[in-house]
């Protein structure tokens, strides 16, 4: 019924068309199927969740030029400042944002630095008691900073005693889960973990870091600063816009810099792995309208330079379901080929991938799924080309063409 | 067998209506070895085609084995295609891609006959035509009389009744075109009713019977030798 046999014969008797239709499909599987893995892993990495409230908290970073102020004291009167600004839910003074790209980091290790232990690298934030409520993160063991913790210093050797870590940080330490009270070191600096946060992600969201921070009671006084602001819904944007005045009508001597969202400023570390997905996602349009344009075409151009041959055929008592069946049938086969040989090719391509840009390893079910697409898409573009097969006479059996 | 009356078949285009078939009458017995002549352009063709069910008639009515055609959608046209009729081509119309046998197993696969059945019919059809040795061989590879006696041949497999053909040696040469014709009057001795359309006066007069068409309807049956009374418009 579905003439499997001649028209594989009658395909491998004729190659070259099949031969290139069957690399453009073989082409397009592998390349779709890593492509749409790597979309998958960037908008997996773009919407990752971030146990921030982005939508609500914004930075204002300044530079204070005036030599006449004590900025310990200045930066007491500017948080309590913005903490009153109706609106506003809590403000912090802090060393760097989340989510910005821009923040420090260090290694931490279990035992003092001359002995050898198991070390875990971090980025830490400085910042006072507000911090938690600032940065809306949930403790979900222990307890915040007391204020009498908090140092205000500029000094290197002022170090804190204590800090929060996040849930990923522990329990890289303490996989057992009982690192609540216990003591870690930054170098030969005792340091004991008093809080730990459910999740906050750091300042680098592309790095191994990204979910291991912690956060030192600690403010450093310098004249190029930043405070994180986080507002009531909907109520940003209103405030930012006038931040500015407020803080220069408390404080003159100073520029404002920079007033930014955390949105905003994630999407701007996060810009190229945007960019990139949105052309991946223009490359498989691209490549999947060429491929499916190519087996149109090449349908049509079989069927043009076959049309003696399918009018003998409905001469021959074809029905037109027959006809299409053929088209079909000889498209399946070519695509099936076509979508193990670019299975084949994905899995190459993956590999390479991952050995040359650290992507992860291609999901087997990428290429099932893209496979499934593809042959389904090149049935679909060879429907329009086989009906029209259908329809030419029999009576073109007898006419010279 | 075959019976037209009053068959009319009409071209049109925006421009031009060109009447092809005017009133068009024949009837055609079991058995009969028919040949068609007339100039180029005087609707041989268009004869064949609507006698072969290949394409449909404007106007008048045709009966085939007592089937009305005009009655039949387009898969009843293929099935009376498939299993009564068998065709000749003028330039074989073999397809290229496929070898010898798979050439004759076309019209039986469209019928769905079995794999065992379809392999005796195409060899002993091969045998028929001389050619059972060269089942593996595509078209080209044969010369231009081998492929129409492989046309035959394929013609043959399906058992028809009626056989049409259009010029039938009108590509080989004379040695080729007595071989082909002497296989034709085989076939029809064995009992199959044959119309073959010609330019070749001298092939037509071999067929017991001839009709002449001119501007789309039968002009002269001079040459026939078999019963007048069979033609119906003259």
């Amino acid at each position: 019924m579905f003439e499997f046999k001649p028209i594989l014969n009658a395909l491998l008797r004729a190659k070259s068309g099949a031969i290139l239709l069957l690399l453009q499909i073989a082409i397009t599987t592998a390349i779709v199927s890593n492509a749409a893995f790597i979309i998958k892993d960037r908008i997996a990495y773009l919407e990752q969740e971030t146990g921030l409230p982005e939508q609500d908290l914004f930075q204002a970073e300044m530079m204070m030029y005036g030599g006449d102020i004590d900025l310990d004291k200045q930066i007491e009167r500017d948080e309590a400042l913005l903490r009153n600004i109706p609106g506003v839910i809590d403000a912090v003074h802090i060393n760097a944002v989340p989510l910005s790209g821009g923040g420090s980091g260090g290694s931490y290790t279990l035992l003092p630095q001359d002995q050898v232990s198991q070390s875990v690298s971090a980025a830490y934030f400085l910042a006072d008691n507000h911090v938690l409520n600032t940065l809306g993160v949930e403790l979900v063991a222990g307890r915040n900073f007391e204020e009498s913790e908090v140092i205000v210093s500029n000094d290197g050797a002022a170090i804190a005693k204590v800090a929060l870590i996040t849930q990923a940080m522990h329990d890289e330490f303490f996989p057992e889960g009982n690192g609540l009270g216990q003591t870690i070191y930054r170098e030969n600096d005792p340091v004991k973990i008093i809080g730990i946060i459910k999740l906050m992600k750091g300042p680098w969201l592309n790095d191994k870091r990204k979910d291991r921070s912690l956060i030192f009671p600690h403010v450093r006084p310098r004249t190029f600063q930043k405070f994180i602001i986080r507002t009531k819904p909907n109520e940003r944007a209103t405030i930012m816009r006038k931040i500015e005045d407020v803080l220069l009508a408390e404080y003159p001597h100073r520029v404002v810099n920079s007033v930014r969202g955390l949105d905003e400023l994630k999407a701007k570390y996060v810009a190229e792995d945007t960019l990139m997905v949105r052309m991946l996602m223009v490359l498989i349009v691209i490549l999947v309208m060429i491929t499916a344009l190519g087996i149109f075409g090449l349908t049509l151009f079989n069927i043009n330079k076959r049309l003696k041959q399918i009018g003998t055929r409905r001469a021959l008592g074809a029905r037109k379901s027959a006809i299409i069946r053929y088209f079909l049938v000889e498209n399946a086969l070519i695509c099936s080929v076509g979508v193990v040989v670019g299975s084949l090719g994905a899995i190459w391509m993956g590999n390479k991938l991952m050995a040359l840009y650290s992507v992860p390893a291609l999901s087997a079910s990428y290429i099932v799924i893209t496979s499934l697409l593809v042959i389904v898409m090149s049935l679909l573009a060879v429907v329009g080309p086989a009906k029209r097969a259908a329809d030419i006479s029999p009576s073109i059996a007898t006419r010279s063409i | 067998m075959l019976n037209m009356n009053g068959i009319s078949k009409v071209y049109q285009t925006e421009m031009v209506q060109t009447h092809a078939l005017r009133d068009f009458n024949l009837q055609v017995n079991e058995g009969e070895f028919i040949a068609v002549t007339g100039p180029s352009g005087s609707g041989k063709t268009t004869f064949l085609n609507i006698a072969g069910v290949l394409e449909p008639f404007t106007q008048g009515e045709y009966l085939l084995d007592g089937v009305d055609i005009g009655k039949l959608n387009d898969n009843q046209r293929a099935d009376i295609r498939n299993q009564k009729i068998g065709y000749i081509f003028q330039g074989f119309n073999l397809i290229p891609d496929l070898n010898l046998y798979e050439n004759v197993e076309v019209p039986l696969r469209y019928r769905g006959i079995k794999a065992p059945e379809r392999k005796r019919r195409i060899e002993e059809s091969l045998e028929q035509v001389g050619l059972a040795s060269r089942a593996k061989h595509l078209p080209q590879q044969l010369s231009g009389g081998q492929q129409q006696r492989v046309a035959i041949a394929r013609a043959l497999a399906g058992k028809p009744r009626f056989l049409l053909a259009d010029e039938p040696t009108g590509n080989l040469d004379s040695l080729m075109a007595r071989q082909v014709m002497e296989l034709l009057e085989q076939i029809n001795r064995d009992g199959a009713t044959i119309v073959m359309v010609t330019h070749d006066s001298e092939l037509a007069r071999r067929a017991p019977r001839n009709i002449q068409v001119v501007d789309g309807q039968i002009a002269d049956f001079s040459l026939y030798q078999g019963n007048p009374a069979a033609v119906v418009g003259v």
